[in-house]
């Protein structure tokens, strides 16, 4: 696609930006209740992030206690999970739960 | 218009000066006016990446931008560059966006880090780059532009705008630009990315999230160890990420400063031994003295030894402290740059794309350090 176009003055003029090519993803369903739910939590390794996923599981286990509590850890806070633990997490689990804390 | 000619003060009408202004109202600068594209500009610059305009050459994080050769050419004509920089702008944006390097993260960060780059090999003086006086600092159109185009594309395409997608807290002038090269012919050693296993007659981009550079003054020493020791000096704090977050870092040598270290027979390899033997914080310090409770930092290596009195390095091996030799003739003084952390791997590139034969850890010819 090109970056050209013409102002009304006849001036030319281009677009630094570049396209964005995006794809639509639908939403999984929501889940009707967590109790019994298979519980991902998923430490993406911040410091604070696994005091509040702590707190949410507890929270959790005393008002909709899920059948399982798995854990997972990122190998680094900043980059991407990789496929095979996302994979892997899908497998495994109905709700994921993740956290980010400094 | 070819680039080469200097703009005749007739051609300086109000038009020209209007493009400019448009530009920034279309918020498409990085806060200086830039330097408005004809379709003879863009098609020059096209030209000099290889041609075919549509070519994807990445998309560039965190907007995933599409970088075609036509938007990377507008960018460098926006920035001021010449064609005969198209390669070294090429070679960085592909290293820049390979996986290893985690563009996404750097341009998002509340940290300050931004992408460095060094030069090596032939290419420095064919197209100008300064690797002396002032390496870091103004007044070389190479360095300036091509650093720029990279800042550019990073706005413009990674939608790296601050405050937007870009979250840093302070940010650094390295944000303008922040492109250097080694200077070769100053240094006592071999060149950094022979080193690195390329031949000396390649040319390689080296690119490295760090904050802006530290000062390291000694004009006493007259051995290795005392120019180091104030090295170390600076590279011991716990104030900056590698501290806390383990990575790597760059240590620029003042050509004195080398002169000095590689005249009692140390080399490259000595230096980042002793410099890494030496820069460490007690395991008390980077805990706090323990005032905020106990503290295990699952950011650095699980091997070290997390006890009180324990020295911890500042990074796990002297292969993660990358040394160039660079700056001026006359003058006393090295440089210490701080890496954003374990969250990003630098990455070499030679500018033709050829990866050294054997070389592990290299995909389409970007290689993790």
């Amino acid at each position: 696609m090109s970056t050209q176009s013409t102002l009304p003055s006849g001036q030319i003029v281009f677009d630094p930006r570049g396209t964005v090519t995006s794809e639509t993803v639908a939403l999984a369903p929501r889940i009707e209740t967590l109790s019994g739910a298979r519980i991902g939590v998923l430490d993406n390794s911040k410091w604070n992030a696994s005091k509040l996923l702590r707190a949410t599981i507890a929270r959790l286990q005393s008002e909709s206690p899920p059948s399982a509590v798995t854990q997972y850890t990122k190998e680094s806070f900043s980059r991407v999970a990789s496929a095979a633990l996302l994979d892997r997490i899908a497998a495994e689990n109905d709700v994921v739960i993740t956290a980010i804390g400094d | 218009m070819s680039q080469e000619q200097p703009i005749h003060p007739a051609d300086a009408t109000e038009d020209h000066l209007h493009l400019v202004e448009w530009y920034f109202q279309q918020g498409w600068t990085d806060g200086l006016p830039v330097m408005p594209p004809t379709p003879e500009t863009v098609a020059a610059m096209v030209d000099a990446l290889g041609g075919d305009r549509e070519h994807l050459e990445a998309r560039v994080p965190p907007r995933w931008g599409n970088l075609t050769r036509e938007v990377l050419a507008v960018n460098m004509v926006l920035a001021g560059c010449k064609p005969a920089y198209a390669p070294v702008v090429r070679a960085a944006m592909l290293a820049l966006c390979s996986s290893h390097f985690n563009l996404n993260g750097v341009q998002a960060t509340t940290h300050m880090a931004a992408p460095l780059l060094v030069v090596n090999g032939p290419v420095r003086s064919e197209i100008g780059l300064n690797a002396g006086a002032n390496v870091f600092g103004s007044g070389s159109r190479a360095n300036a532009t091509i650093g720029r185009a990279i800042r550019l594309v990073l706005l413009n395409v990674g939608g790296a705008w601050p405050g937007d997608l870009d979250k840093s807290t302070l940010g650094h002038p390295g944000k303008y630009t922040f492109c250097i090269a080694e200077h070769e012919e100053a240094s006592p050693w071999a060149p950094y990315h022979v080193e690195q296993g390329y031949r000396p007659e390649d040319s390689t981009v080296f690119c490295i999230a760090t904050e802006g550079p530290h000062s390291v003054t000694n004009h006493v020493s007259d051995d290795p160890q005392g120019v180091l020791d104030s090295l170390v000096s600076a590279m011991s704090t716990i104030a900056h990420n590698n501290a806390v977050n383990s990575g790597s870092c760059v240590v620029v040598i003042g050509p004195e400063h080398a002169a000095t270290i590689a005249g009692r027979g140390w080399n490259r390899s000595d230096v980042r031994r002793y410099l890494w033997s030496h820069t460490t914080n007690t395991y008390d310090d980077i805990s706090y003295q323990g005032r905020y409770g106990t503290i295990y930092n699952r950011n650095l290596p699980k091997w070290y030894r997390r006890e009180s009195g324990a020295r911890i390095p500042i990074v796990p091996s002297p292969d993660d402290i990358h040394l160039f030799v660079a700056g001026g003739d006359a003058g006393r003084f090295s440089a210490f740059l701080p890496g954003w952390g374990h969250m990003t791997s630098p990455v070499l590139r030679a500018v033709n794309g050829q990866a050294p034969d054997g070389r592990e850890k290299c995909v389409d010819g970007t290689c993790e350090l």
